[in-house]
């Protein structure tokens, strides 16, 4: 099991992180030197300052409010939760000053933010199940939202655990521990980490995540990288 | 089918492949938010007419063969091999979508349906599977172009049997030309269509506006487009662009034709000349004080259709609006946004189809039969010509009652000497 837990949450890691960063470097590379379209992609009527409104379009799902407003608040939700939770993991590798701006205690969000996403995912998830929606999906939607979920559920489990029933075996101290000696190509497992009662959660919500992150440079999830020069084309 | 001409078909696919399409290709999330955009779904409710399972027809075959997902995986994304079925599913996408653009406004990425429904319409003419029809219509353009000389005479002489009705809606001095050809520095080049309702109010008007004007020798409808080919476009469009050039005009004039000016305003790069449709040049005749229109012309309430390539995707919006206020006190708009007006039905070569596919028109544009009827309007107006062929059979077919009229001809009926 030992190795396992090891190759887990070790190799696998870089694994995964280079095939994230080099395959999503790689793909917008190449999509940005594609030749341009000919003509204009806009849609009438014009409004500027242009860029701006490609980011309000972006960033506020103006067409998804309108069209769908429960979809879209679970997506805001979603969305701004995600960040949220980048901004927590990059404080379980060490301090960020400028996060402390919002006093909070590590991991941000008192367990609302994986609770948020789970419910968002699930969500995503079922209203795939009924049609239009379930004609219109591929597998491809469905597995990334499943791994997505466990990723989450598995991730919350352990912060739910420390806050909401008092499970003290495992904290901030052997995650940053952990944490940044993967960051500084040193890595090292200490016994706290691996023997305790809740550490098959923390593996498997690594596991999952490696999973994501492999899969995500080939997936629909570039959108998070293409939705603003999209948006940018349709404002002209 | 074999292995070479697939191999044929997937080069054109290639040739497809800019960094715009890549992202379209690559992007949408199947979120469904375009469900209710199309109106072929709003109006017949199958599957298959949304915006994102057209698509996905497309992007099947793109997953297939250019991802290293298709080889790898080809499941996780129903990657789909290019067969005759294949071809059979996007002669259904391309030929019942009609290119209006308006799911690009309910999506959240803004993904370009008619863009992707271009890649379809490009195979089906490498497999020879594209309606004969439009390719021999294009075919015919380009030919014209090519030999000028050998339907000049023809031409000239129908325009002159035309010049007696433009004098009737408009008087003009003696010694001067009702219909002005081949004018060497004209200010204006109209580039009407076949036929005398799109030159005869149009001539009326740019006398009556004192406009040094001179009228193309081709027609602009532009049926490489309707077919989706990239080559036969460009030969179309080029013919009038060398035109212009060759006469020294300031500015080319589409009429009421809504592909056509769409492909010369935006695809023929830039130019010595400006390019613009014939209801923006009418209202800016009025808007100067150039022509004057009678407002007891027309009595009954007003509304008016925007034309897809026209509107939405062209920009000219607040001109007819212009017009119309100037023609009208009972003027009543469709749709609250314009850019969310429901397609006529009738775009991307759908009406040069002709009978073959009335019936899918019809049934596949009930929500703009209802939207048109909701306003109460007895004028239905509209500033493109297949526009108004499709709303005219529309009339018929739903008993809808009004009359339908192009913009263009109740301005040449109201103007005043
Ligand atoms: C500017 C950035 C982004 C924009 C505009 C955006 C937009 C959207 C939209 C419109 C959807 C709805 C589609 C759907 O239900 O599938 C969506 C879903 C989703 N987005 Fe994003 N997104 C962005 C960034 C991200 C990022 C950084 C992630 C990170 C992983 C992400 C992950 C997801 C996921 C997991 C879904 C749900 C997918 C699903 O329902 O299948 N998005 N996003
Ligand atoms: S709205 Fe856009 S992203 Fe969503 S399914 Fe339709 S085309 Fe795809
Ligand atoms: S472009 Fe128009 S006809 Fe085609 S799918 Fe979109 S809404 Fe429907």
């Amino acid at each position: 099991m030992e190795i396992v837990y090891y190759i887990i949450l070790i190799p696998m890691v870089y694994v995964a992180f280079a095939v994230f960063f080099v395959g999503t470097g790689v793909r917008l590379v190449k999509l940005f030197r594609e030749p341009r379209n000919p003509t204009t992609l806009q849609i009438f009527p014009d409004k500027r300052p242009r860029w701006m409104w490609a980011l309000h379009d972006t960033f506020l799902l103006p067409t998804v409010r309108r069209h769908n407003p429960i979809f879209w608040v679970f997506l805001m939700l979603f969305h701004i939760s995600f960040l949220l939770l980048i901004i927590g993991h990059l404080e379980l590798i060490g301090d960020f000053r400028i996060f402390q701006i919002v006093q909070h205690e590590v991991f941000l969000g008192n367990g609302f933010v994986g609770l948020i996403l789970s419910i968002s995912l699930l969500f995503f998830l079922f209203r795939r199940f009924a049609s239009p929606n379930r004609d219109l999906s591929v597998p491809e939607d469905y597995y990334l939202l499943i791994l997505l979920f466990l990723t989450v559920f598995f991730g919350s489990q352990m912060d739910w655990a420390r806050r909401w029933y008092d499970y003290g075996n495992l904290s901030v101290v052997e995650y940053r521990e952990y944490l940044s000696s993967l960051l500084y190509l040193k890595p090292h497992l200490s016994p706290d980490l691996t023997s305790s009662g809740h550490s098959f959660m923390l593996v498997l919500h690594v596991f999952f995540a490696n999973l994501f992150l492999m899969f995500f440079p080939f997936s629909q999830i570039m959108h998070s990288f293409l939705s603003l020069p999209m948006n940018k084309l349709r404002r002209g | 089918m074999d292995q070479k001409t697939r191999d044929e078909l997937l080069k054109l696919f290639q040739g497809k492949l800019n960094e715009a399409m890549k992202f379209y290709l690559e992007t949408c999330t199947r979120c469904g938010v375009c469900t209710e955009a199309c109106h072929v779904y709003a109006s017949m409710g199958q599957i298959k007419y949304i915006a994102a399972y057209r698509h996905e027809i497309v992007r099947r075959i793109y997953k297939k063969y250019f991802k290293g997902r298709g080889k790898i995986w080809p499941s996780v994304g129903e990657a789909r091999e290019l067969s005759e079925m294949a071809l059979e599913e996007l002669y259904e996408a391309a030929y019942s979508c009609t290119g209006c653009r308006r799911c690009m406004v309910y999506c959240p990425f803004g993904i370009d349906t008619q863009m992707i429904m271009s890649i379809a319409k490009l195979l089906l003419i490498g497999a020879h599977t594209e309606p004969e029809i439009l390719t021999l219509l294009a075919d015919t353009s380009v030919e014209k172009g090519k030999s000028l000389e050998l339907f000049k005479e023809g031409f000239l002489t129908g325009i002159k049997n035309l010049e007696k009705e433009v004098v009737k809606k408009w008087k003009i001095e003696a010694g001067e030309t009702a219909i002005p050809v081949d004018v060497d520095g004209a200010d204006l080049l109209y580039v009407a269509l076949a036929g005398a309702h799109s030159i005869v109010p149009a001539a009326a008007i740019f006398n009556a506006a004192g406009e040094n004007w001179t009228l193309s020798f081709f027609e602009a409808v532009n049926f490489g487009a309707f077919v989706g080919d990239p080559t036969k476009t460009k030969l179309i469009l080029d013919r009038i662009v060398k035109e212009a050039k060759r006469l020294k005009v300031k500015e080319v004039c589409i009429c009421e034709c809504g592909t056509a000016f769409r492909v010369m305003k935006q695809l023929s790069g830039k130019q010595p000349f400006e390019v613009s449709s014939i209801t923006e040049v009418h209202s800016r005749y009025l808007r100067e004080g150039r022509i004057k229109v009678d407002k007891s012309k027309f009595k009954e309430p007003i509304t008016y259709h925007d034309p897809c390539q026209i509107a939405r995707n062209g920009g000219v919006i607040d001109e007819p609006r212009y017009i119309l206020n100037r023609l009208s006190d009972d003027f009543r708009e469709m749709s609250p946004e314009p850019k969310y007006n429901w397609c006529c039905g009738g775009g991307g070569g759908l009406v040069a189809l002709g009978e073959d596919n009335l019936d899918f028109r019809m049934k596949s544009a009930k929500v703009k039969a209802d939207q048109v009827q909701e306003t109460g309007a007895k004028i239905l107006t509209t500033a493109c010509e297949n526009c108004h062929t499709q709303l005219s059979d529309l009339n018929s077919h739903y008993e809808m009652g009004v009359e339908v009229k192009f913009l263009s001809s109740m301005v040449a009926d109201a103007l005043m000497q």
